[in-house]
């Protein structure tokens, strides 16, 4: 254990240099650990702080943790709307349960951010957590802080001059397509904000513009209404005015409980949202405005949200003319489909009627055909038999007349050849009697022809003297044919004589 | 679509057709007459939600004039 204690106001160099007695020494420097420094302070301030006392604050926030359910408040003082003093405190469960029960009973509200209180503590500083003021009890009785009071203030002029629910009343165009924001171009609220209205999955689209301005502290007053003012001037360009702030811390808002941002707020010709980013502690501007997110990307989802109710009802009435119109189709269908059905069951019994009717004139007919083939059959056949019959007897007659002409023919024709053969007969034995005699006398005739005929032959000539004389075998008729000297050969009756001429002599007279 | 209707007179107009359809007052014949209007009016809307014809350059123009007013 440390027995130093470092003395600041309370004690003066002389005694540091002369009482301490570990420091350890660093280029000639005596040097304290952040420990020994710390254990210092808490000494003197338990030494001077002995007894509790009641002090007033605002309670900024309650920062209560529902875990351990203990709580962390920040307190603060201001002056002229500036933070004059801040300091961090604790509540621990016990005393924090019984303060809000008496909170309820007396408030009828419970303990929460932005009041302000007055409360018994103690100072309590820790070496690791530094100091804090240890809050035993609140009292209720002591209530509206000053921001508070200030808020209710607003509130309550704004009302009297009945203008409270003026933005409110105004109408939202069915699609908040134009925004005019009111941010600060680097803050992590307009980013968020910008995040989700332009990369929404739906498509859809917004045209934004953003009009620069403070967004927390005194400034913010001036600042936000000004733009306010500029943005009046193009009113018509725009849907929606959304005021986004986020990623500072929650001091510094109680300009939005400003009575002349309120009301610049609440008279604007547009509708105005807002996403101002704490967890609690609304405060008037928000009250008033059309509409209140508790983030910026609240607010972008609360935009998207009415694109939904414009889309969503779109879609539904497209679904519904198609389902409506293919059912109204079928059903008109179903109908048409019916009456078919009738008119083609009424025509088939129709058809089968008819067709029956049909069959049975068939039929009779048929049978009627029969019978009169039948008859004409029969009488045909008759008619045939008797046709042979006729026929029959017609041939035997004439049959038997053929016959018996035939038998006449024959008897004529033997009667006329015997005649003719008689006659013949008679003719021939009267040509072989005539050419008997003929003959007898043609032969007799024949033979006294021979008779001379052999009489006079060359032979019975010579025979009774007479020769021929022949020169070079030709018969000589004449003696100029013979000269003195020729060889001639006489035929004489059995034989032959050649001479040679002497002379020839020729006699004169005959 | 030559027609200029802005997105809340085709939206009550889409609106009023569904439920014509809806309550059965449509017969056939009207049917593609009504169904043709509602799938222009389903286009403009949608048209509507995926596009915007805002200018900033107009708007700037309009500032600049208007601050000046604002100066005085």
């Amino acid at each position: 254990m440390l027995a130093v204690v470092l003395g600041y106001s309370a004690t003066s160099n002389k005694q540091i240099k002369t009482e301490q007695t570990m420091p350890e020494t660093v280029n000639d420097k005596r040097v304290f650990s952040l420990l020994e420094v710390t254990k210092s302070i808490q000494k003197t301030l338990d030494d001077r702080y002995k007894s509790s006392f009641w002090v007033k604050a605002e309670m900024n926030k309650l920062n209560f943790y529902k875990h351990s359910g203990h709580c962390y408040p920040e307190l603060i003082e201001k002056k002229d709307g500036k933070v004059i003093a801040q300091i961090k405190s604790y509540l621990w469960k016990s005393d924090f349960n019984r303060v809000n029960n008496n909170f309820q009973q007396i408030l009828k509200e419970p303990l929460k951010d932005g009041i302000k209180i007055l409360f018994q503590a103690k100072i309590s500083f820790d070496p690791s957590h530094g100091m804090a003021l240890w809050i035993m009890d609140i009292d209720p009785s002591y209530t509206l802080g000053d921001l508070e009071r200030e808020k209710q203030e607003t509130i309550q002029q704004l009302i009297d001059e009945g203008i409270y629910n003026k933005n409110k009343t105004l109408r939202l165009p069915l699609l908040p397509q134009r925004i005019a924001i009111i941010s600060v171009e680097t803050s992590k609220g307009y980013a968020d904000f910008l995040k989700v209205i332009e990369t929404n999955s739906w498509n859809y689209k917004f045209f934004h513009l953003l009009f620069p301005s403070i967004l927390q502290g005194d400034k913010a007053v001036q600042g936000i209404t000004g733009q306010l003012k500029r943005i009046r001037k193009v009113k018509n360009h725009f849907d929606v005015v959304a005021i986004i702030r986020g990623g500072g811390g929650d001091v510094g808002l109680s300009c939005y409980n400003n009575y002349h941002l309120a009301k610049e707020i609440a008279l604007f010709p547009v509708p105005v949202i807002t996403g101002i980013g704490h967890a609690t502690n609304e405060t008037v501007s928000e009250m008033i405005s059309f509409s209140n997110a508790i983030t910026p990307t609240k607010l972008a989802e609360y935009l998207l949200q009415k694109f939904h109710n414009f889309s969503v009802p779109v879609q539904e009435a497209e679904k519904k003319v198609i389902d409506k119109s293919r059912r109204l189709l079928s059903e008109e269908n179903t109908k048409f489909q019916s009456e078919v059905k009738l008119f083609r069951s009424v025509t088939e019994n129709i058809l089968i009627t008819n067709r029956n009717e049909v069959k049975s004139v068939i039929s009779s007919l048929l049978q009627y055909a029969q019978f009169i083939f039948k008859n004409q059959n029969d009488y045909l056949r008759t008619a045939k038999s008797d046709i042979v019959k006729e026929t029959n007897s017609l041939f035997i007659n004439a049959k038997q007349e053929i016959k018996n002409f035939s038998i006449t023919i024959l008897k004529d024709t033997h009667s006329k050849l015997n005649h003719y053969q008689l006659i013949v007969s008679q003719l021939i034995d009267k040509l072989y009697s005539q050419s008997g005699l003929k003959f007898k006398s043609i032969l007799l005739e024949l033979n006294n022809i021979e008779k001379n005929i052999a009489n006079m032959s060359p032979t019975n000539v010579l025979k009774r003297g007479y020769s021929i004389t022949l020169l070079d075998g030709k018969a000589v008729k004449t003696i100029e044919q013979i000269k003195s000297g020729d060889l001639i050969n006489t035929t004489v009756f059995e034989g032959n004589i050649i001479s040679i001429v002497n002379s020839t002599n020729k006699k004169t007279d005959q | 679509m030559s027609e200029k209707l802005n997105y809340t007179q085709a939206f009550e107009e889409l609106q009023t057709i569904v439920s014509e359809i809806e309550q059965g007052e449509i017969s056939v014949d009207e049917l593609s007459e009504k169904v043709k209007r509602a799938a222009q009016l389903i286009k403009i809307c949608k048209l509507k939600l995926t596009t915007t014809e805002e200018d900033v350059n107009k708007i700037l123009k309009e500032l600049g004039t208007a601050s000046t007013d604002d100066d005085e």
